[in-house]
């Protein structure tokens, strides 16, 4: 009976303390004060494994490991593009003429969560066990295809020769734009455990930032972080004061429930939320707020940008004339209106068009675009893009106040896309003796009928999803026979990869451009990753299958070229239209993140007027948000 | 020796459905248009923003494949696969989290899954049950028809529709539950284990409400179609009251089906509740099948499907073997 007793009240208890407490806005469920507590909705739901922490086997990076959690050599500034040192003391030293051996430093100071300072000898550690477990540890092939040898100077100085001429140390070693791919292991705690270091699940794992792990959830939904006292001997403790004591990563479930606990104020930043519940969560509550007061409202700042890739090692797609039909045949301001509200940023070249790119890429190539004629004298670039479709939104009965103007209208729909000509698209592939047939519908020049097989994701990426549909549908309007279908994202990395199984694809994973540095991408655009159009084998890179020689030729002479290299920079510039000039990519436009915030706790989050840093919470970037954020007052 | 063959044929159509079973399991993974070592590496080249060098992603491929298993032809492949699964219940490490066994995923995920989802099920089947025995036998009664028509409005509502419903309503109109539970973690104490029930009762009742309407309507027809037979009418003649034949000439036959398909439903369970857990933000096994057949995470698929294949054979030899005691026209058989 006491037994019961005691089962009964704490029943009571967890009730009261789960729906009580964010009532009365005291203490999250997790037993913080909710005023000291930054609550961000995780970026990856919720994880099958959440004590796979060992950064060596799986890249542990979401609930808060890539932005609290580990330390980078060089961190990337992701308002102006610009690398700055993290925990190194400076920019590499350059060695030897060829560009391959460097001396690092390390800041002195640092210190792992657990009070022991970090030096080179965890760096030599880490790499010496990356490349003797190399064919054993899941994570470390980026490291040790890179680097070729390293050594220990001092505490505090190593060096390091690559593989081949290295521009780009500071990103491969460091970050590139939201995280790096291999990550430094606290020497002290890994060795010990001789050979079983590789079966090390590593949780909760000893960390750098200046936020160590209280708790996390067994069964994946959260982790809590917490300031370390000595947080300003961290990582990035000189990056300013975090303002939250308490970090909560948490899985608030279907986009369904997200908007309802959103509306109650349980958390401070989402991630990716559709514009219908953002449209109902701010109806409901005024805290909610999106990246921009004005359309097209999200952030367009994410490195990638979304395209229609096309396997043009297969027929018909080889002729650039079925591949500008398909572009043209595309009514982009239709298909933009119908799966996106009309919130998107058009980007015509194979990279996002944002405030670091632009400069580099948009506004350099614009008059090439403008001047850009097919073989028929046809002039196919519509720089008037934005401007028609503000109009057509307006004509919608969009409020006048919502929409851009001026120049705003460029920096939040773009420089233009490509015109909708189904005319010009007809006749292009007459050119080439593709007909429409009697159901209406293209057939291949033998008469045979042509259906497109189009690969779009599932509900795994809804806004590709819902592109992916609304543009096969723009395209069977103009006469296109196509076979839209949607694929988990297991099905979607063996598609993008095996050519025998690709044909047409919508994608981002090869036009993925931050800032000057192209290479960090285009570099897989090189022979070695062009393998025969009915092969079976996987791809290790370029999934755009791009076979231009124009194009393989930039990339290898940019390859040996300094990033700062102006040179460096034309290639780049030449590679995008080249790339255009054949239509060897559709690109559509930049990756519209949405990240509605609540300011009921906290206040001072990264906003289109106030850009100081990508305002996504997932990126290593994120740190710049803790040091920025205030608290309201609100208990 | 009539008993001893009947046991012993059972438990041989057991082992050969086991084996039936544990084959197709084997294959079916492989029939996916997934590799899961291009799963892993698209993990990897996303996360790390397309920069993954190609002599990276080559050596890795390597690597993993090794790792994985997945050298060798696949006859080699079978033959590991079953020793390891009858000699020793291993299956290996989970792919998408190398180097975790996929036992120790299963065990940390399944009894969430059990807890809830067996209760529930049991729950569902007996009120269901009760309900439908008492529609069913008074049916020309008023209040026999409200009974099942509580049946037929709960049964044809798609589970999303009624699981999101009931959020709507006891989560965020009348806030008595969570809309996303957070379950503690740590050494277990009476207040965690009262956090844990009470984050369990609205995922609980949802389910049982979306089982309890079936368990009605069948229940019910069992019952009208038993209350007509003649030994039911021959009690009645000879004064049985109703309570008598409803629970003992009625009850006891309408209800062999459903221990039948209770048995059946107990088995599913362990498939996990995807939904459940996505909805009501609940623990289990569902999203780690999710996860690996996402990723052709082979060995987990392996482990989770098997587990299911076996509790479902098990659940059934169960039945098959108790069949005879419940029912004395099979054991006069």
């Amino acid at each position: 009976m006491t037994r019961l007793g005691h089962f009964l009240v704490a029943s009571a208890m967890g009730a009261l303390m789960t729906t009580t407490a964010f009532a009365q806005g005291a203490m999250t469920d997790v037993g913080t004060p909710r005023s000291e507590t930054l609550i961000v909705q995780t970026f990856d739901g919720r994880v099958a494994n959440p004590s796979a922490q060992n950064p060596l086997n799986s890249y542990a990076i979401w609930r808060g490991f890539r932005e609290l959690g580990w330390g980078y050599l060089w961190e990337m500034d992701t308002a102006t593009g610009k690398s700055y040192p993290e925990m190194a003391d400076g920019f590499p030293e350059v060695l030897n003429d060829e560009h391959t051996q460097f001396r690092i430093k390390i800041r002195p100071g640092i210190y792992w969560s657990d009070g022991v300072e970090f030096t080179t000898d965890d760096i030599i550690y880490s790499l010496d066990t990356a490349f003797k477990y190399r064919e054993k540890l899941t994570n470390v092939a980026s490291v040790t295809v890179f680097l070729k040898s390293y050594k220990k100077i001092d505490d505090y100085t190593f060096e390091v020769e690559t593989a081949k001429p290295s521009y780009d140390l500071t990103t491969r070693l460091g970050v590139y734009t939201w995280g790096t791919p291999f990550n430094w292991v606290p020497k002290h705690v890994f060795e010990p455990l001789g050979d079983e270091v590789v079966s090390f699940q590593n949780a909760p794992a000893v960390t750098l930032g200046p936020y160590k792990i209280k708790e996390f959830d067994t069964n994946g939904f959260w982790q809590l972080w917490e300031l370390r006292d000595d947080w300003q001997r961290s990582s990035w403790g000189n990056l300013g004061t975090p303002k939250p004591k308490f970090i909560y990563y948490k899985d608030f479930g279907t986009e369904e429930t997200r908007a309802l606990a959103f509306v109650q104020n349980q958390y401070d930043v989402d991630t990716f939320m559709s514009p219908d519940s953002i449209d109902a969560a701010k109806a409901r509550n005024p805290a909610v707020q999106t990246f921009s007061a004005t359309f097209p409202y999200h952030d367009m700042n994410d490195a990638c940008s979304y395209g229609v890739y096309i396997n043009q090692q297969r027929a018909p797609y080889d002729m650039p004339e079925v591949r500008w039909a398909l572009a043209l045949a595309l009514n982009l301001q239709q298909v933009g209106i119908s799966a996106m509200s009309g919130q998107f940023k058009a980007a015509a070249m194979p990279l996002p068009d944002t405030p670091i790119t632009g400069p580099i890429f948009y506004d350099a190539n614009l008059d090439q675009l403008k001047d850009l004629t097919l073989g028929d004298g046809y002039k196919p670039f519509n720089a008037e893009f934005s401007n028609e479709l503000v109009a057509a939104l307006a004509s919608q009965g969009i409020d006048q106040s919502l929409l851009p103007t001026g120049d705003a209208v460029r920096s939040g729909f773009g420089s233009g896309w490509w015109k909708h000509d189904p005319a010009e698209s007809e006749k292009l592939l007459a050119s080439v003796g593709i007909k429409k047939g009697a159901d209406g519908f293209y057939a291949l020049p033998d008469g045979s009928p042509w259906v497109i097989e189009f690969v779009i994701p599932g509900d795994w990426n809804k806004v590709l999803q819902r592109l992916g549909f609304s543009i096969a549908d723009s395209w069977r309007q103009a006469g296109f026979n196509v076979n839209a279908r949607q694929v988990d994202n297991g099905e979607f990395t063996t598609v993008q990869n095996t050519n025998s199984r690709n044909e047409l694809q919508m994608n981002w994973s090869n036009t993925c451009v931050y800032n000057a540095n192209w290479l960090g991408n285009w570099n897989q655009f090189r022979t070695e990753n062009i393998l025969p159009a009915d092969s079976t084998d996987p791809l290790s890179g370029n999934y755009a299958r791009i076979t231009n020689p124009e194009v393989l030729s930039l990339v290898s002479e940019g390859a040996s070229l300094p990033l700062d290299d102006p040179k460096f920079v034309a290639n780049g510039q030449a590679i995008a239209m080249a790339i255009v000039k054949d239509m060897e990519i559709i690109n559509l436009m930049n990756i519209p993140t949405t990240i509605p915030t609540n300011n009921t706790y906290w206040t001072n989050f990264p906003k289109q007027d106030n850009f100081y840093a990508a305002p996504y919470s997932w990126w290593s970037s994120f740190k710049k948000t803790v040091v920025s954020v205030e608290p309201t007052g609100k208990q | 020796m009539g008993l001893l063959s009947f046991i012993a044929k059972r438990i041989g159509l057991y082992f050969v459905v086991l084996f039936i079973g544990l084959t197709i399991t084997f294959m079916l993974p492989r029939l996916m248009p997934i590799n899961p070592v291009d799963g892993y590496i698209g993990q990897l080249q996303s996360r790390a923003n397309g920069t993954l060098t190609s002599e990276a992603i080559a050596e890795m491929r390597v690597t993993l494949e090794q790792l994985y298993g997945l050298n060798g032809n696949v006859f080699v492949q079978y033959v590991s696969y079953l020793k390891r699964i009858v000699f020793s219940f291993d299956f290996g490490p989970s792919f998408t989290y190398y180097p975790q066994p996929v036992s120790a995923m299963i065990m940390n995920a399944l009894p969430w899954t059990l807890g809830l989802l067996l209760t529930s099920t049991v729950i569902a089947w007996t009120l269901g049950n009760l309900v439908g025995l008492v529609a069913g036998y008074f049916h020309k009664k008023k209040a026999a028809s409200i009974l099942e028509f509580v049946g037929i409005l709960l049964y044809p509502i798609p589970y999303y529709i009624l699981a999101v419903s009931m959020l709507l309503l006891l989560a965020y109109i009348f806030p008595i539950f969570p809309l996303s539970a957070t379950f503690p973690v740590g050494q277990m104490t009476p207040e965690k284990f009262g956090m844990i029930i009470y984050n369990s009762l609205l995922p609980g009742i949802t389910l049982v409400l979306a089982g309890f309407g079936w368990n009605i309507l069948s229940m019910k027809a069992l019952t009208v179609a038993t209350t007509e037979e003649p030994y039911v009418v021959y009690a009645r003649l000879k004064g049985a009251s109703n309570w008598t034949r409803m629970t003992r000439y009625v009850f006891r036959n309408a209800l062999l089906p459903q221990v039948t398909a209770l048995a059946l439903s107990l088995g599913m369970v362990f498939n996990g509740a995807l939904l459940t857990e996505m909805i009501f933000s609940y623990p289990g096994l569902g999203l780690v099948m999710r996860t690996a057949a996402n990723g052709g995470d082979y060995n987990v698929l392996y482990g989770a499907i098997t587990i299911s294949i076996i509790s479902v054979a098990t659940a059934g030899l169960v039945i098959d073997l108790l069949y005879p005691l419940l029912d004395p026209r099979i054991r006069h058989k």
